[in-house]
């Protein structure tokens, strides 16, 4: 031990030891990897500073989301202030204050998580955030891939025309109708949906395994740098 | 606690939340609307979500047995069935949001006779087998749907409109009732020898209107009534111990104890008479009086049958009216279907132009000819609504031409104001001048049987639309056998002439039913001040009523109703009973439509008309009328096939 790790509670240190690590980048087909989409409300943007005040979280199997295995909770924070987040995700302090201990909120989703590899739309924020919680937590080194739908989209789409397109923006491009918005289920819910369909498409455009897709990212990104 | 259940737990919040969107979603179609939240809750925890690409299949007969129920969530589904030996596809239904399928495959534990595609991105809602098994067996809404699929929707859709109307009349009433059920007490009979005097003294200790002459046998020789007992002392000669046989009306109406109060009132009010006999294997079994239909049912269709009858001037016509239409509010209330409502105002108009005429004739003096007032287009189908224009012409009997030229001259200033006395009475002018004040429609019956002859011999499209107005004809006032004899030469006209037929069905697919295309439910106006409408008569009756004539016409049949035709063409065997059932109440249906929209027009004082908003109905409503349009669409289809267009 090299470094100072958080006080465990004994059955919280049983579970994190029992935690999946994530699975190798996979070459089954695209249609049968599972995934994880996530969607994460914080009190602020400081992926450095801020915290999570609650979890929404959406499994896609066999390309189909089971409606009832989604992961929602609310995290207990001590001395949450109403900030701008707040006021966009309506999460009253009372609510986050009534939610469940922020490290049981974060094993449980990690459990959920297992070994799949998690998407987000702008998934680098919410990536930075797990990780840095999950240090914070227990000193957990979170190494999962994560895949932004902000990037698989307009990879896939390239014909989408639109200028740094948001969720709304793709959500629209598709047509899609929304039953929900603005809370952190209701957004990932969002988010897989999207991920539904960029999946078929993935597959009408060759692209066959998580690995082939991982590849055409990496090309991708280099292709907009060039661009910028 | 094992990990599936630490989840069950944890979900439990975030399924609440995430379900409650696609609960409220369901909840705006049936046959969900109608289930218990439990069930409905159940449901969407077990079902998946899918996305199928635009022409991707979902389900097909290769897949074997059918492992989901399938909801719509988004998007649109139809159903492919290959089409016999060559390989083109026929598209068979669509299944567009809240709607499910393949419960029939689900049921029969079968695959599904036809490939269901994605018609558009889609996204649908799968619950698993198992699942559905187990709802199926808790929700009784969710059983009657599955088991009996859109008829359960139709009847709960005319449940709907009769207690909307009902809210606003406070009746529970129906024209439905059976007979025998208001026919309480047993009926006070005599046999024919009895004399006046016994009989009215019989009448009065029992407290009744009419009094009915049977044989030892119950079986019913005559009625006396208080309207005969009128009669009689009218007659200063009356015996008051002349046998009843000889003052009795003979062969008195009668009715089946299962015929419906809708049935008596209109025979009351067809025949002008106040008791109708109840008769089963030839015996009495009750009497129905207009009384006794009035403190059940409240319709006093007989009574406003006879007030016009007996209107004294155009002005009490005009009056009456407006009691015509709130006859029609509570008929729709009272359970009445269109084709009921339909006849009711067809019999109720037929009244009223014939009152028309008369007072007409009283007022301009009697031309000195017989004439007989032919009626056409819906008037001459008995379809009519509310909201009508005249459709007439006039028949006389002529020798020469010159006797039928003289003879119209006399006729024409009469007819004229006919129409004028006609269009005060609500019956609006025609535009298009189809009325007995024209010259041209003022015909002798041989020079219509020429221009019957002439339209169908020269199929131009002016005489084409002619047919489709003059072919429904039928006489209302005055002699009838001349109407007959000229229906009958033209349908033998039809019959003969295979070009005409052909270009009648050709006809008949102008207007195509209004279903959209790929994104929306129908195909709606797109321009002006009628956007996003479609116009129920022209392209939703329309295709029925065309279509039905020219198989009726080319059948030799005589009637010119449409459900009649269609009843005909059934047993003629010209189309099958389920075609012809699903033809028929499909129609009814958009005409069910139709009357309800006029009511409300009506009660909210703006004009008529036939455009509705879809988007402005129920989804159970816009569902149904949806599938009644493809009726139409198939209709034409046959005609396709039939006269290889």
């Amino acid at each position: 031990m090299f470094r100072k790790s958080p006080e465990l509670r004994a059955s919280d240190a049983l579970r994190l030891a029992a935690l999946t690590p994530p699975a190798a980048l996979s070459e089954q087909p695209l249609g049968e990897q599972r995934f994880v989409v996530v969607d994460l409300e914080t009190s602020g943007l400081n992926t450095l500073k801020d915290k999570i005040l609650s979890i929404g979280a959406v499994t896609i199997e066999h390309s189909a989301i089971a409606l009832g295995q989604q992961f929602s909770c609310t995290l207990r924070r001590v001395n949450h202030a109403v900030s701008e987040s707040v006021l966009i995700h309506q999460i009253p302090p009372s609510e986050v204050a009534a939610g469940i201990r922020a490290e049981k909120a974060l094993l449980n989703f990690m459990e959920y998580v297992g070994s799949s590899p998690l998407l987000a739309f702008h998934a680098t924020f919410d990536q930075r955030m797990l990780v840095r919680e999950m240090n914070d937590a227990f000193a957990y080194n979170l190494r999962h891939p994560f895949y932004d739908v902000a990037e698989i989209a307009p990879l896939l789409c390239p014909e989408h025309n639109m200028r740094n397109p948001g969720l709304d923006d793709w959500v629209s491009f598709f047509g899609l109708q929304v039953l929900q918005r603005h809370n952190a289920s209701a957004d990932a819910m969002v988010t897989a949906e999207l991920m539904l369909i960029l999946l078929k498409r993935a597959e009408r455009q060759g692209i066959r395994s998580l690995q082939a897709l991982d590849i055409s990212l990496q090309n991708w990104r280099r292709r907009q740098q060039n661009v910028l | 606690m094992s990990r599936n259940d630490a989840f069950a737990k944890t979900g439990k919040t975030a399924v609440q939340q995430n379900i409650q969107g696609t609960l409220e979603f369901l909840q705006k179609y049936p046959p969900f609307n109608q289930m218990d939240i439990a069930h409905l809750s159940f449901l969407v925890e077990n079902c998946q979500l899918r996305f199928y690409a635009e022409g991707e299949k979902i389900v097909s007969p290769e897949d074997g047995p059918v492992e989901f129920f399938y909801i719509v969530k988004q998007g649109s589904v139809h159903g492919e069935r290959r089409k016999g030996q060559d390989a083109s596809q026929e598209t068979t239904f669509e299944i567009t949001t809240g709607e499910c399928f393949p419960i029939a495959a689900l049921l029969g534990e079968r695959a599904t006779r036809t490939s269901h595609v994605a018609e558009t991105d889609t996204f649908c809602l799968l619950l698993d087998k198992a699942s559905f098994v187990k709802l199926f067996g808790k929700c009784e809404a969710f059983r009657d749907f599955s088991v009996r699929g859109i008829s359960s929707l139709l009847e709960h859709a005319n449940q709907q409109v009769q207690s909307r109307a009902a809210e606003t009349l406070g009746s529970q009433y129906s024209m439905e009732t059976r007979l025998s059920e208001l026919a309480m007490r047993q009926p006070i009979t005599c046999e024919g020898h009895l004399p006046l005097h016994k009989a009215v003294q019989l009448m009065h200790e029992q407290q009744i209107g009419s009094l009915v002459i049977t044989d030892e046998m119950q079986r019913p020789q005559g009625i006396f009534t208080l309207r005969d007992l009128r009669r009689v002392i009218a007659d200063a000669n009356a015996d008051l111990r002349q046998p009843i046989s000889e003052l009795m009306t003979l062969n008195p109406f009668h009715l089946p104890p299962q015929a419906s109060a809708f049935d008596a009132a209109l025979a009351m009010t067809e025949r002008h008479i106040a008791h109708v006999c109840l008769v089963q294997d030839g015996r009495l079994v009750g009497v129905i009086s207009e009384r006794d239909l009035f403190s059940l049912q409240r319709v006093d269709l007989v009574h406003l049958a006879r007030a016009v009858r007996h209107a004294v001037s155009i002005d009490k016509l005009v009056q009456l009216r407006d009691e015509i239409r709130s006859l029609v509010d509570r008929m729709i209330a009272h359970g009445a279907n269109s084709e009921q409502v339909t006849r009711l105002i067809t019999l109720l108009n037929d009244h009223m132009v014939s009152r028309v005429i008369e007072l007409c004739v009283e007022r301009h003096g009697h031309p000195g000819v017989d004439f007989t007032w032919l009626v056409f287009g819906s008037e001459g189908r008995k379809e009519q609504t509310l909201y009508t224009d005249q459709d007439n012409g006039i028949l006389f009997e002529a020798d020469s031409q010159e006797e039928a030229n003289a003879i119209r001259q006399k006729l024409l200033p009469l007819a004229r104001e006919i129409n004028l006395a006609l269009d005060d009475c609500g019956f609006m002018l025609c535009k298009g001048n189809i009325m007995a004040g024209n010259a041209e429609l003022c015909l002798s019956r041989q020079e219509w049987s020429r221009r019957f002859s002439k339209i169908v011999r020269e199929a131009t499209p002016t005489n084409l639309l002619y047919s489709t107005i003059f072919f429904d004809l039928r006489a209302i006032w005055g002699p009838l056998e001349g109407c007959q004899t000229l229906r009958r030469e033209m349908l033998s006209m039809v019959r003969g002439n295979d070009m005409f037929q052909r270009m009648m069905a050709q006809n008949a697919l102008q207007y195509k039913p209004p279903l959209g295309g790929l994104f929306r439910n129908f195909a709606l106006d797109k321009k002006g001040l009628e956007k996003d409408t479609l116009d129920l008569k022209v392209k939703g009756l329309t295709p029925f009523v065309d279509g039905i004539r020219v198989l009726a016409l080319a059948n030799g049949i005589e009637s010119s109703n449409t459900s009649e035709r269609i009843r005909q063409l059934v047993s003629k065997g010209v189309i099958e009973r389920l075609d012809g059932d699903a033809y028929a109440e499909a129609y009814h249906f958009i005409q069910l439509i139709r009357m309800q929209q006029h009511q409300q027009q009506a009660q909210n004082e703006l004009a008529y008309s036939n455009r509705i908003y879809p988007d402005e109905l129920n989804h159970l409503d816009r569902r149904i009328l949806r599938e009644s349009f493809r009726q139409a669409q198939r209709l034409q289809a046959s005609l396709t096939f039939r006269y290889q267009l």
